[in-house]
């Protein structure tokens, strides 16, 4: 190999041996993974974080070790992108940023990033999928897409396919897609789409259903679901790594779980770190009776937690959300609609506020110290990291700044900002 | 500004002074009355020796500045002092007549010219053409005359390429999409016309990058400030194709075929009886594999992944073919109608989709469709009612499909292998279909008396856009993509033009701008959208001023000021669609047009001919209208944000010795920088005076043809020819954003041969293109093709 690598010049060389390093990357993790087991705290892994940033023309990484303190500039960037990537979601095991992009019809070159023991961003792998995607999350070692209403290769009159892309994070970021047929998934002659992706850690996953009448492409063409005919339930579905449906859990105390903007369906359902599993719901539509809320699933239950419910409508003044993330613990952080329950909430209804949620007791706090809702212009996808959260926000006229919320208390604090950047889409940590 | 004059007065000689000053005069205000030296008049017509008229000859009195160019109908008025003079009557292909002239008072005169076989002979002042009318007006406008082209294979848009301050740009090889872009705008800033009309709504299968230049007679580039007579709101410039209508009988027949299985053949045809009477048809075909080689990743279908190292491979689909006929019928020269002619442009394309707007995303099955049917009617009268009063009349109606295919259920390599999908469309399942519909009906009424011009043009446009069909269409699409849209607009102009000699002249026009757009909007208060069609208007008015006067018989100075607009656009007034408010508050997109040209053309003696041209160009463009998407407003709106300047320059030149050899080139710059210091909200934008990225701005051809005569015979001409283009890197990003991509700096070169036989009736032309086989890309990671030959047979007959 030495002697090929002579021959070329510099900067094919240097990609070479990234590529070398890459494939060598997933072996040193597994190796890593095999040292911490055995001798356990030995390797207090390293880490930095990983801020995506867009600026009026372009999109950029950049790089940091502290979110907390030192301003960066956009052209601090370590990286331009070729397309603006949608989203960036962020594995700890192996440690990798995962951006994933589809658009105008197009399939989407996504990409698949990890740090480099000097604390570099290796070179990017890149790689393709061809199915939009409304939800995503982590599985095992892979990274999942899904959307719903699709067409089946093999029958052109339906549309109640989910597709998903199965991305490999311990083999390079090989992809394989799937398609399964939804229609009369929950035994009601309806087809479903999937919201969120929640590994349960023994071998399935957990998502939310969007629960609709089959979509009838003649009329609408277009989104994912058809019309909703039952507003006042809530399932979720549990699959195996095949996409093999193996139960539905269901319940009437609550509306489906999933927050809706335009074509995305956001995940309503996430894990706490004792294993158990939050089903919130944010009552979208109009139809429903049911307030917002949320049910527990147990670690490995098969049915909702019958004693648990909890109704956090009561607790927000009839504010309603439509995003969720774990923070750490019981906790979790909530995107709320600005308007309350005299105003109904539409496909247009802005949502720049936010509050935690301690969902074994039953709390709520709004957050503070954090721009307020009217100066709030844009977010991005925050990260939980070390028992805080740090969150995105780009003020009225203000640089997009890194916030920093303490769950306990909800109290939120300034950390660094990034001049020169329109956003920052995503902040994530990748260790190495 | 003063500045820019200081530069004209360095060049201090008496006589230049003396012409400069009343020129600059004009700039700032028409002086009422200009003073004349006498009341002596030349007027009648030019006519060849069968009685025809002969168009745009030139009329001059020789050793003064005193000329005039006749009409196309071969009328002149050349007023001048009375005395005794020496008459110099000339046109292009005919030989001059000098004789000479005692005037006094007013006098006509019946100048018949001989044709000339041997044209251009030696270099010898011509003719005005057309061309140069054009060229000589108030205008930034270059016009360049299409039929030196006509014996290329090129498309309408390569041969805009050559013209100073355009840059074409193209995704691809035959049929690809194509973007014009003139000092620096495009898109919605520019207007194409063909033959004074609106191209829009003629869909895809009829535009400049499938047209070849042999449908045109000539190319004219309005730089910034655009006559009444092209009315829209064309913010950046218009570019006007004339197409090529003859009065006599001929014949023009091409065929050519070359790399990548590219055929073209193109047939014209005319004939004007003795009734008056005419039958035209022209129709042209375009074919080819486009299976020229690039670079790229591989991607491994089956686990998704690319490749690192780029590889070279074949397209291997990326067909494209597209048909076209133009049908003319009418009568001209009657005493009701100079000329009627109704017209029907049937056309349609299919192409191949090769690859998506990264070269990395390949595809092999998906594909575009288009055909359209123009049906045209056009009536012209001179003198109606009086003398000197000329109504044209034209009305278009285009009816155009465009169809997007993507059904195959399968994922493709660059290699041509792929791997079978769960779910159908490449990218996405799609047989979509949309429907445009477009009317256009403009009216221009001139009058002249005496030195007074006076141009009154109103245009209406009626575009009408529909997704026909619902089951279909992209998967994003919602019940609003179904619903009509429609974009009804009028511009009236009115133009006012002082021209008391071939000296100096001065005009002044006003526009009106109208828009009334309709389409759905959200009106939802439930988390369910419902749409319900709205209706809104728009209007403003602009206005522009333009001087321009010989200094000397060989140096021109022009000047023209437009303060022009882009009229919001149906999505734009409406915001994005899922809005329930749109931005009824929105202004036009405005911009301050200055420009000044300076010309120098001159026969330095009967062998050498040197032409000059140097415009300056001060563009200062505001209230861009802006997407803009804030999540505390819940989604999009439209905001007008930004302020662009764009200072250039464009320098052609260009040599000739006699016949036989001519060189030259042209050389744009244009310093375009964002002069808006604040986002939206206040924020401080790090690229305030940043150049504008993903905008070429400093690009150049040059040229040379060297042409032997009668080597093959007598009447032969054989012609070597060589072009070259050069376009500076230019970065996709601001650059203060610390970017790394840019389009990297690119040089070509053409090589052609031409051999004409018969005077010009048998052509046999040789293409060289890209003769070093540089990787050329317009657009970021879209290569376009590498070294490629064309051979064209041609037979052109005309009476």
């Amino acid at each position: 190999m030495k002697t090929s690598i002579k021959t070329q010049n510099t900067k094919t060389a240097l990609r070479k041996s990234a590529l070398i390093g890459c494939s060598l990357l997933t072996l040193s993790l597994a190796a890593c993974d095999g040292k911490d087991n055995s001798d356990d705290n030995a390797v207090q892994k390293k880490g930095t974080f990983f801020l995506s940033a867009a600026g009026e023309s372009g999109q950029y990484i950049l790089r940091t070790d502290n979110l907390a303190t030192g301003d960066l500039k956009i052209s601090d960037n370590v990286r331009q992108l070729e397309q603006a990537i949608q989203t960036w979601i962020f594995n700890d095991d192996p440690s990798v940023a995962v951006g994933l992009i589809y658009q105008q019809g197009d399939p989407g070159v996504c990409l698949g990033i990890a740090v480099a023991d000097d604390s570099t961003l290796r070179e990017p792998v890149e790689f393709q999928i061809t199915s939009r995607f409304t939800s995503y999350g982590f599985f095992e070692s892979y990274a999942l897409t899904t959307v719903g209403g699709q067409t089946p290769a093999d029958d052109a009159s339906r549309s109640d396919s989910a597709t998903f892309n199965i991305i490999d994070l311990n083999n390079g970021f090989s992809r394989a897609e799937k398609s399964i047929p939804t229609l009369n998934i929950t035994g009601n002659g309806q087809q479903a789409t999937f919201s969120g992706i929640v590994d349960m850690g023994n071998g399935e996953f957990l998502t939310g259903l969007v629960v609709s009448q089959p979509k009838d492409a003649s009329q609408t063409g277009g989104a994912s679901s058809g019309d909703i005919t039952c507003p006042d339930s809530v399932w979720v579905a549990a699959f195996d790594k095949d996409l093999t449906l193996k139960r539905i859990y269901r319940s009437d105390k609550l509306s489906y779980s999933s927050g809706r903007f335009r074509s995305q369906y956001y995940a309503q359902i996430d894990k706490a770190d004792d294993g158990s599993v939050y089903v919130f719901s944010g009552s979208y539509e109009s139809a429903t009776t049911k307030p917002c809320g949320a049910l527990k699933i147990d670690k490995n239950a098969t049915a909702f937690n019958p004693e648990y419910y909890f109704n956090i409508e009561e607790k927000t003044d009839g504010y309603r959300f439509r995003k969720v993330w774990h923070v750490t613990g019981n906790y979790f952080m909530l995107e709320f609609y600005n308007t309350g329950k005299e105003t109904p909430v539409t496909v247009n209804t802005a949502a720049t506020q936010y509050g935690i949620v301690d969902m074994a007791a039953k709390t709520f706090r709004w957050v503070t110290g954090i721009p307020a809702k009217e100066q709030i212009t844009g977010t991005g996808l925050p990260t939980a990291h070390g028992g805080k959260m740090y969150f995105p926000i780009v003020a009225e006229g203000a640089d997009p700044a890194i916030y920093i919320i303490d769950p306990a208390t909800a109290a939120g604090t300034k950390g660094i900002s990034v001049s020169g950047a329109s956003a920052i889409s995503a902040v994530g940590r990748l260790s190495y | 500004m003063g500045t820019k004059f200081d530069f004209f007065f360095t060049m201090s000689t008496n006589s230049f002074r003396r012409t400069l000053f009343p020129c600059f005069l004009l700039l700032c205000v028409v002086p009422p009355a200009f003073a004349q030296e006498s009341a002596a008049q030349l007027s009648g017509k030019v006519v060849t020796a069968a009685g025809q008229p002969v168009e745009y000859a030139s009329v001059v009195l020789k050793s003064t500045r005193h000329g005039a160019v006749a009409d196309g109908k071969g009328a002149y008025l050349l007023p001048a002092p009375a005395g005794e003079y020496t008459l110099v009557v000339s046109a292009m292909g005919y030989k001059s007549v000098e004789q000479p002239l005692s005037l006094r008072g007013r006098q006509t005169l019946r100048v018949t010219l001989e044709a000339d076989e041997r044209e251009l002979d030696e270099v010898t002042v011509v003719g005005k053409s057309a061309v140069r009318q054009v060229n000589e007006s108030a205008f930034n406008v270059v016009a360049i005359d299409a039929k030196p082209l006509h014996n290329t294979s090129m498309s309408l848009t390569h041969a805009l390429d050559r013209i100073s301050g355009v840059k074409i740009r193209e995704t691809g090889g035959v049929g690809s999409r194509t973007q014009v872009a003139l000092n620096g705008f495009s898109g919605r800033h520019i207007k194409m016309f063909m033959d004074g009309m609106p191209m829009e709504g003629f869909g895809g299968s009829f535009q400049l990058n499938n047209i070849p230049v042999s449908l045109a007679e000539r190319i004219e580039v309005y730089k910034g400030v655009a006559p009444v007579e092209l009315g829209a709101d064309a913010l950046g410039g218009a570019v006007n194709i004339v197409t090529r209508q003859l009065n006599n009988t001929y014949v023009d027949a091409s065929y050519s075929y070359g790399s990548f299985n590219t055929h073209r053949s193109s047939l014209s045809a005319g004939h004007t009886a003795k009734s008056g009477l005419t039958l035209q048809l022209n129709a042209y075909q375009n074919y080819s594999d486009n299976s020229y080689r690039v670079k790229t990743q591989l991607l491994d279908v089956e686990t998704g992944v690319y490749s690192r190292e780029k590889y070279w491979v074949r397209r291997f689909h990326d067909n494209y073919h597209n048909e076209a006929v133009v049908a003319r019928a009418g009568v001209v020269r009657k005493a009701w109608a100079d000329r009627l002619l109704l017209s029907v442009t049937l056309s349609q394309e299919k192409a191949d989709i090769q690859n998506a707007n990264l070269m990395t995303i390949v595809y092999g099955g998906r594909e575009r469709r288009a055909r359209s049917a123009i049906p045209s009617l056009h009536y012209e009268k001179r003198n109606l009612i009086v003398p000197n009063l000329r109504l044209s009349l034209t009305a278009t109606y285009s009816i155009s499909r465009n169809s997007n295919l993507d059904t195959l259920a399968r994922q493709y390599s660059w290699s041509g292998v792929y791997r079978q999908k769960s779910s159908k469309g490449e990218g996405s399942y799609s047989t979509s279909e949309t429907d445009n519909s477009n009317f256009n009906a403009t009216a221009n009424l001139r009058y002249r008396w005496g030195a007074h011009y006076l141009t009154l043009n109103n245009l209406f446009s009626d575009f009408s856009r529909k997704a026909t069909d619902a089951a279909a269409n992209a998967e994003t699409a919602t019940a609003a993509t179904f619903m009509r849209r429609t974009n009804a607009k009028n511009v009236a102009g009115l133009s006012y033009k002082l021209q008391p000699s071939d000296r100096w002249s001065a005009l002044a026009f006003a526009k009106r701008y109208d828009v009334l757009v309709r389409g759905p909007i959200n009106i939802s208060t439930t988390s369910t959208t419902v749409y319900e069609e709205q209706e809104r208007s728009f209007s403003t008015e602009g206005y522009g001023l333009g001087a321009t006067c010989r200094l000397l018989p060989s140096l021109q100075l022009k000047a023209s000021f437009e303060k022009s607009y882009r009229l919001p656009s149906e999505s734009e007034l409406f915001g994005d669609e899922s809005l329930e408010t749109g931005s009824a508050g929105l202004k036009p997109e405005n911009s301050r047009n200055l420009n000044f040209n300076l010309c120098y053309n001159n026969a330095l003696s009967k062998a050498h001919a040197v032409y000059l041209d140097l415009g300056l160009i001060y563009r200062d463009t505001k209230d861009y209208i802006r997407r803009q998407i804030e999540q505390r407003y819940g989604g999009a709106y439209y905001a007008n944000h930004g302020q662009v300047r764009n200072f250039g320059f464009d320098v052609e030149a260009r040599y000739f010795y006699r016949r036989a050899f001519s060189a030259g080139g042209n050389f744009t710059f244009q310093d375009i920088r964002n002069m808006e210091q604040y986002a939206v909200g206040g924020r401080k934008l790090i690229y305030y005076k940043d150049r504008m990225p993903n905008v070429p701005y400093l690009f150049g051809n040059a040229d040379a043809t060297y042409s032997l005569y009668d080597l093959a015979g007598k009447g032969s001409v054989l012609s070597v020819g060589y072009n070259m283009r050069y376009i500076h890197a230019f970065f996709l990003a601001w650059e203060s954003e610390g970017g790394d991509i840019t389009i990297p700096t690119q040089l070509s070169h053409d090589l052609t041969l031409t051999l004409s036989l018969r005077n010009g009736r048998y052509h046999i032309a040789a293409e060289a293109k890209n003769i070093a086989d540089e990787m050329l890309y317009d657009n970021y990671s879209l290569q376009k093709p590498g070294r490629s030959f064309m051979l064209k047979i041609r037979y052109f007959f005309f009476t």
